[in-house]
């Protein structure tokens, strides 16, 4: 770990969560998903493989895991898991997304680690990964997978590239809409029909959590292992996010060229998959 | 459950031998702190043995502990947000005041979740705990069941043994002679000793409160005698928590003064004027003494079932005599007169050598030796596990960096010591009461935990773990 790493590390306050302890997040339905192997609830510690958190992405649900990664992973030995933050997929909350914050987000992600016997690996996608990373500045995962991770350093200074490129739905996020995903951002070898199926899936976001996602995050110091994964060929992150947030915590990171966005659903997922399951047997 | 009591005689002192457990520390009981500090040394990679000297853990969440204090009513009275562990929250699924049925399932699931039991020996008491050379420690461990004592050595001691079970007792004038029963709130685990009885309350602490109001649902009479007038706190005003309220004045950094005024004022509104009802009014300021957070005792007083009585004069037979003159016929005087720190295991040159009571840095470190550390000798006007969890995160990191740098450790020590007996307020002046021995201002006490740990993280070398 460099120095100039730990500097930026340093964030204000991780001890006094003033607004946590007064004004407490409300409490939503969480819809988890897992595959555990048998007894394994009873027995966490017999197997050698820790549990798997799975975070989704902005207007994404768990579902997006359950398609291909879940039962991969279960597969290979895994317990998995992969909860919905409260308003999307079948989680409730969504009558209260419009006051949603990325700390309520944090809580469903901390409620769902509060109920796994054993610490899990937390794998998170996108604005899943930086919320990961909020949970991981107050909670010691096992490991911490960043996948296609939203900018630590705040996505404002992608503003101005939406703005020339896509003014439409640059207005549409300053007015509070959801950020508009469509296939070619997400996919880059799916073909069209699976595409758009995926693409109709995405629900709502947050406007308080997209406008956060501009803002800088200070997280740290994180004391377990670190994989962050990008691709070039991702058109939602831009691959400054992705160095930023690997030399935050003094890791490189790993390249898929080839996936787009979604390397969860997109074609060329397995690769994807067994990079971050190489990864937790070799360090987590 | 499986410690059977062996018949062959005891075997005691001279072990055979110390078994080394080189630089692993040793945490002495298993209630909140001692569970937070053992996984947090565990979580910075250092080796730790907990001892629980009953057959669970929880200390005095373990209701059926032969040393827990709490009563078959007990709930939590502050609310979950600042009470739980930061990194473990309680489950949605709990209401805002937890039972102690609840919080005693809360820390099963943490010690599991967190690999704890891997660590924790049960039914084992800490009977001594003794210096050796380096700054080392020989605790020496007796087993309940087969009463074998096992000695081994360690870097260092994290006491968190508690301190609210070992009884204060007061002492007035005649109460040898008193024909009724005499007990003290740890005797006290339901409203059955109070069934149908003229009951005397003594105390107006948290516990004094919650048994005055069990008492006036199950005694005959109840009486509770209180040596002044305090503020009666509600568990919620105008529609929320009170604690939550009172950390969002913090939160909005308002002064003392104003807090003051705006705390009584919700009070006079919500519940109204103590004196009305027959109260005393309080001797001091708001803040000056541990909150008591009880909104039913005043309820009852307005029913007539409580009948508020000073301090008590003198026991004359089956009649008390109070300071105001009046007095009354009793069956069961309850004393609710509080806990004093105990640590029967260690000798008292260590943690409390003037013999009244410890005084610490930051109520963890002592000036006598750099690796005896207590946690939970704290009383904070507030929940209490997220200061356990800090104060077991500050202790882990100074035994992480003693065990990488010991000359940097040496050095923050230092600095420790030299903070000894500062007290944490919150700019009130405490009254004085072996009650507030531990009183903490718990965000002012956690802020000065974060200067210390950020202290320590800049002096632990750079990428060390």
């Amino acid at each position: 770990m460099s120095t100039p790493a730990r500097t930026r590390l340093r964030r204000s306050s991780k001890v006094m969560r003033m607004w946590d302890w007064s004004v407490p997040p409300t409490s939503a339905h969480r819809e988890v998903l897992s595959i555990v192997p048998e007894g394994w609830i009873d027995e966490p510690r017999a197997t050698r493989k820790p549990p798997i958190l799975f975070v989704h992405g902005l207007a994404h649900g768990a579902w997006c895991w359950r398609e291909h990664w879940m039962p991969a992973a279960a597969e290979r030995g895994f317990p998995v898991y992969a909860v919905s933050l409260r308003g999307h997929g079948d989680s409730g909350g969504r009558k209260r997304l419009g006051r949603t914050l990325l700390r309520h987000y944090v809580h469903d992600v901390m409620q769902t680690i509060t109920e796994l016997p054993q610490k899990p690996v937390l794998v998170g996608h996108s604005m899943g990964a930086l919320i990961a990373q909020l949970v991981a500045d107050r909670y010691q995962p096992q490991g911490l997978a960043l996948l296609t991770p939203a900018p630590i350093q705040g996505a404002a200074y992608e503003l101005p590239r939406l703005i020339r490129k896509r003014p439409l739905d640059a207005l549409k996020v300053v007015a509070g809409g959801t950020l508009p995903l469509r296939s070619e951002q997400l996919f880059t070898g799916l073909d069209d029909v699976t595409a758009a199926r995926y693409v109709d899936r995405l629900g709502r976001e947050s406007p308080w959590a997209q406008y956060e996602l501009l803002l800088p995050h200070r997280i740290g110091p994180v004391r377990c292992p670190v994989l962050v994964v990008g691709t070039p060929d991702d058109r939602v992150v831009d691959e400054k996010a992705v160095e930023v947030t690997a030399a935050t915590y003094g890791v490189d990171p790993v390249w898929l060229p080839g996936i787009g966005h979604d390397l969860m659903l997109d074609a060329g997922w397995e690769k994807a998959l067994s990079v971050v399951l190489d990864w937790i047997d070799e360090r987590c | 459950m499986t410690a059977e009591p062996m018949t062959s005689e005891p075997v005691t002192a001279e072990p055979a031998g110390v078994i080394d457990r080189g630089g692993a520390w040793a945490v002495v009981g298993s209630g909140p702190h001692g569970l937070s500090a053992l996984k947090n040394l565990l979580e910075l990679g250092l080796d730790a043995d907990g001892f629980e000297r009953d057959t669970d853990l929880g200390g005095n969440w373990n209701f059926h502990a032969e040393n827990s204090r709490v009563y078959e009513s007990t709930h939590l009275i502050s609310t979950k947000p600042f009470t739980q562990f930061p990194d473990f929250p309680m489950p949605d699924a709990y209401p805002d005041y937890p039972s102690h049925w609840q919080v005693h399932r809360y820390f099963r699931s943490y010690a599991e979740h967190f690999g704890l039991f891997d660590h924790l020996t049960f039914n084992s008491e800490v009977v001594d705990v003794a210096p050796v050379e380096g700054d080392r420690w020989n605790v020496t461990v007796r087993d309940r069941g087969s009463d074998v004592t096992t000695t081994r050595q360690y870097a260092g001691v994290v006491i968190a043994n508690g301190h609210n079970w070992w009884p204060k007792i007061p002492q007035y004038p005649g109460q040898d002679t008193f024909t009724g029963e005499i007990r003290h709130s740890a005797q006290y685990k339901s409203a059955d000793v109070v069934r149908g009885k003229r009951v005397l309350v003594v105390g107006a602490g948290n516990t004094g409160c919650d048994v005055a109001v069990e008492s006036a649902q199950n005694a005959k009479e109840t009486y509770h005698s209180t040596r002044r007038g305090y503020y009666y706190n509600p568990k919620y005003a105008l529609g929320r928590p009170s604690d939550q309220t009172a950390d969002l004045l913090l939160a909005l950094r308002l002064p003392l003064g104003l807090r003051r005024v705006m705390f009584k004022s919700v009070l006079r509104l919500t519940v109204g004027d103590f004196e009305k009802f027959g109260l005393r009014k309080p001797d001091h300021e708001f803040f000056e003494t541990h909150p008591i957070v009880n909104q039913q005792l005043v309820y009852y007083v307005g029913h007539g079932d409580i009948q508020p009585k000073p301090d008590i004069a003198r026991f004359d037979g089956s009649t008390v005599h109070f300071e105001d003159g009046t007095s009354a016929e009793i069956d069961v005087v309850v004393f609710c007169t509080g806990y004093l720190a105990h640590f029967p295991f260690l000798d008292d040159s260590y943690l409390n050598p003037d013999g009244d009571h410890p005084v610490l840095a930051r109520q963890i470190f002592t000036p006598v030796t750099p690796t005896l550390t207590v946690s939970g000798l704290i009383q904070p006007d507030s929940g209490q596990w997220t200061i356990a969890h800090w104060q077991g995160m500050l202790i882990a990191t100074y035994a992480a960096l003693r065990a990488q740098d010991p000359v940097a450790a040496q050095r923050f020590y230092d600095h420790m010591v030299s903070e000894t007996g500062v007290r944490f307020t919150g700019g009130a002046e405490y009254k004085d009461s072996t009650r507030h021995y531990y009183e903490i201002a718990h965000q002012e006490y956690l802020r000065a935990i974060e200067r210390d740990l950020q202290r320590l993280e800049s002096m632990a070398p750079v990428g060390a773990r």
